[in-house]
């Protein structure tokens, strides 16, 4: 495994991750940029209008047709939340040539190319995105947006960020309001891609069985070429020292048979070098099967089947999870609250901790075995600004003691109880 | 041993009997860290009535048994749970339960031999009380209720419901509160006994080993067990007949989810029949995608009416005892969908099929094939699935080249009839 990065233009990055460990070649694109209550909505129909058609393939059908050509390359976009930042993810996923008859078809390049056009080379007409794209994604985009409540779950612990982030970018909704899409059309929709494509951060991966003239055709790329170099703006996630106000605690009601309840826990550290103890601290208190509320909320109360927390670093949160009975509310959050305390007082023994490490450093090891994976981790690092191997970052980990933990424990309070019931 | 070596995916498997009757299968993968070991029964939420060998009478569980089962088998007689051992381990381990098995897995990178022993251990030792038993209802209840919460696992029950009249295949995996209220401790004895017998189990091994080691190993864990004879599995008739063709449900959605499913009469499981059942698989994947795929006429004319937002869910479950077509979305106008799809069928048999759509479907399916094969524990998830049914995985590359449009007619005439469908709709 290799891993080589260039920069093409100031603000857009080529990261070339070879490796034979896969079938496949992934090719991805990300594009960067602040996330805002302006422009969260735009960019999220402007990912959407992308799929929709290029100069050279006008419509869904036709690049549909030529990536099943392709043997099914995998075609898929969306969009994330990192910390401040809204990121538009485009990935192609191909079959590596040696797995393929013998055409001699070259599918990486085809398949990097053909990405590059979708995202840099979008069907214009009349100086705007085509029209009817324009309208029929904007009824897709408010369709998602409005999927929201499906996933009872994932939409309690989305409220849950939102009542913790008011007022603030991380609070902001990935797929954006409805009431924002009116006053978008196809030509000013043309324009904030335009300005988009201008000021973001753009990084390419390219992850595979590699060739090493790929370096050279990706920068030789007219799509490439006609980006200009820029100061890119966006986010570079840091810690940030949360003002701790009071517990807040909402509830909602819905149609639901299980109540839904999620807890926000703030953590008022600054030091990135503190968050290796904080995955420790989550995995110990809701990480894993041994966790204490695992063992106690599921284990022992046998008050749910789902009890568990995780540790969102962006923004130095973590969240507990629990599907409960309606009922069992206060009997369920006094336990949670338990076990936060239990945390605090040391509760927690050495062979705890050195178990904790395991699972952790196991989760590591696999990133290389991980095609997806593996671009996400670098993609971390670059928008992190640090360079970390694998070997370092388990390091990282083995170094964390009893004290580094309790000091955590120490700095943690609830922000946020959210609780959907019917 | 048997080695069968797959030169499209460039993937070899290792295969024995054992002398108990446990096959086992270890597809090496070399330079990779990440390993996978997965032990599966023949044995799921469709198994409720059967003879257990040597004994005359019938023995009926309620249902939900297999899947309790699964939940307590963790549980040890020296006060420990192999999970949480297993998790100290610091491997990844779980356990799931099917229509027609279930499994116990975990993913490591570190401490292989360590968590086979215990996980090999714990599944050779079931250890019941009736204090055990009582606690896990608490948490099962809750893992049912959660997916009555979603309205996908929802409209997905109720088109099994409009399908089939008698067959358990119908029935929550989990069971209900109702149901699971009846199991005691005797009941999860009498269902271990009869199921967990090496003779009706696969173990299947994925990283990089050496397969003959591996087996090896394999052997030295296992605790000696009688030759039994075979488990009768009565499953009650089912008429070829649906229930009902429409189906509705009441949740908060944003949008009404739809299944259409199409009922379609199984074939006979088992190597004997492979071919037989890899081919229609195959062929229905192919036929799904040209009239409803990302890329057919009528996809790309719901999407720009605005009907669909998404490309469905396209999807062939079968067994011994059923088999069916499902397509699952997301529409404003899910009848609307129902009945397009309907005539795309027609025209599609009046019409016939492409030829270039053809060639072009079938080598996207082929790339899907290909790319199962890139981690260790989808590998082995699959090889153990197949196994259940007596196929080998590789088969499914291989039988590829065997379609052809005449034989796509044929099972289009055969399975997508109008009179075996239904639509399940769950909303607001």
């Amino acid at each position: 495994m290799e891993h080589i990065e260039k920069e093409l233009k100031e603000g857009i990055k080529f990261h070339q991750i070879k490796t034979d460990k896969f079938k496949t070649n992934l090719v991805a694109i990300f594009l960067t940029t602040s996330l805002k209550r302006e422009t969260v909505t735009q960019n999220a129909l402007i990912s959407s209008v992308l799929r929709r058609g290029t100069q050279n393939m006008p419509s869904q059908e036709l690049i549909s047709k030529e990536l099943e050509e392709m043997y099914g390359a995998a075609f898929d976009c969306g969009l994330d939340k990192t910390g401040d930042n809204q990121v538009l993810k485009f990935y192609l996923e191909t079959i590596n040539d040696n797995f393929l008859p013998p055409l001699g078809e070259n599918m990486w390049k085809v398949a990097t190319e053909k990405l590059l056009e979708i995202v840099f080379n979008p069907l214009v007409e009349q100086g705007g995105f085509k029209e009817e794209y324009v309208n029929q994604e904007k009824e897709n985009v408010k369709q998602r947006i409005e999927a929201k409540i499906d996933n009872k779950a994932k939409y309690a612990l989305d409220r849950c960020i939102e009542e913790m982030y008011k007022e603030e970018p991380f609070g902001l909704y990935k797929f954006g309001y409805v009431e924002d899409l009116d006053k978008l059309n196809a030509k000013n929709l043309y324009e904030a891609y335009q300005q988009l494509i201008k000021h973001c951060k753009i990084d390419i991966f390219v992850s595979g069985i590699l060739n090493d003239d790929i370096e050279n055709e990706v920068m030789q790329n007219e799509n490439i070429q006609k980006l200009q170099a820029r100061k890119p703006e966006y986010q570079i996630p840091n810690m940030q020292l949360k003002k701790v106000e009071q517990e807040k605690v909402v509830t909602e009601s819905m149609d639901v048979a299980q109540g839904k309840l999620v807890l926000g826990l703030d953590l008022a550290i600054e030091k990135e070098e503190l968050r290796y103890h904080v995955m420790l601290y989550n995995s110990i208190l809701g990480g894993s099967a041994n966790s204490k509320l695992f063992q106690n909320v599921r284990e022992k109360a046998h008050m749910a089947y789902v009890a568990s927390s995780s540790y969102v670093r962006y923004k130095n949160n973590i969240f507990v999870n629990c599907g409960i009975e309606i009922e069992n509310y206060e009997k369920a959050l006094n336990l949670i609250k338990e076990q936060i305390e239990a945390m605090k007082k040391g509760d927690f023994t050495q062979e705890e901790i050195e178990n904790a490490k395991k699972g952790i450093i196991s989760g590591i090891q696999a990133i290389e075995d991980e095609q997806d994976t593996q671009v996400v981790y670098y993609y971390g690092q670059e928008l992190s600004q640090y360079q970390m191997s694998i070997e370092q970052y388990k390091e990282k980990v083995m170094q964390v003691s009893k004290e580094d933990i309790l000091a955590i424990a120490d700095k943690v309070t609830i922000d946020t109880i959210y609780f959907l019931k019917n | 041993m048997q080695i069968i070596e797959n030169l499209k995916v460039k993937e070899k498997v290792y295969m024995e009997k054992l002398e108990n009757g446990l096959a086992v299968m270890v597809i090496p993968k070399k330079d990779v860290l990440k390993k996978y070991l997965i032990w599966g029964t023949r044995y799921g939420s469709i198994d409720s009535e059967f003879i257990v060998p040597g004994e005359k009478e019938k023995t009926q569980v309620p249902m939900g048994v297999a899947h309790f089962l699964e939940h307590k088998m963790f549980e040890q007689e020296n006060g420990t749970n192999s999970l949480d051992v297993l998790t100290a381990l610091g491997v990844n381990a779980n356990a799931y339960t099917s229509n027609d098995h279930t499994a116990y897995l975990f993913e490591c990178t570190e401490n292989f031999y360590e968590a086979m022993d215990e996980l090999m251990d714990y599944v050779q030792h079931p250890y019941f009380t009736d204090e055990n038993v009582e606690k896990e209802k608490g948490i099962i209840g809750q893992e049912i209720k959660m997916y009555d919460d979603y309205p996908d696992w929802r409209v997905y029950y109720n088109s099994l419901e409009a399908m089939y009249h008698n067959n358990p295949v119908k029935l929550d995996t989990a069971g209900t509160i109702e149901s699971i209220s009846k199991i005691d401790k005797d009941v999860l004895y009498r269902c271990y006994q009869t199921f967990y017998h090496p003779s009706n189990m696969v173990l299947v091994v994925c990283g990089d080993f050496e397969p003959e080691k591996m087996i090896e190993e394999v052997k030295k864990r296992l605790i000696p067990n009688k030759q039994t004879g075979e488990i009768t599995r009565i499953y009650p008739t089912e008429p070829e007949e649906i229930v009902k063709e429409k189906v509705e449900q009441t949740l908060e959605v944003s949008q009404p989810l739809f299944t259409i499913g199409i009922k379609d009469k199984p074939e006979v499981c088992g190597v004997e029949n492979k071919n037989v059942m890899i081919k229609k698989q195959i062929a229905i994947e192919i036929l799904l995608n040209l009239i409803i795929g990302r890329s057919s006429a009528l996809y790309q004319e719901l999407y720009q009416n605005g009907i669909l937002y998404a490309q469905p869910s396209l999807e062939y479950e079968f067994s011994n005892i059923y088999a069916h077509v499902l397509i699952t979305g997301q529409s404003n106008q899910p009848e609307e969908v129902y009945q397009k799809f309907k005539m795309e069928i027609k025209r599609f048999k009046t019409e016939g099929i492409d030829e270039k759509d053809f060639l072009r479907i079938k080598k996207m399916i082929y790339g899907g094939y290909i790319r199962e094969y890139n981690d260790v524990g989808d590998i082995a998830r699959m090889f153990l699935a197949d196994s259940m049914k007596g196929i080998n995985s590789f088969d499914y590359l291989e039988e590829m080249e065997g379609i052809n449009v005449e034989y796509l007619k044929q099972v289009l005439n055969d399975v997508f009839k109008e009179d075996k469908m239904v639509l399940s709709i769950v909303k607001n």
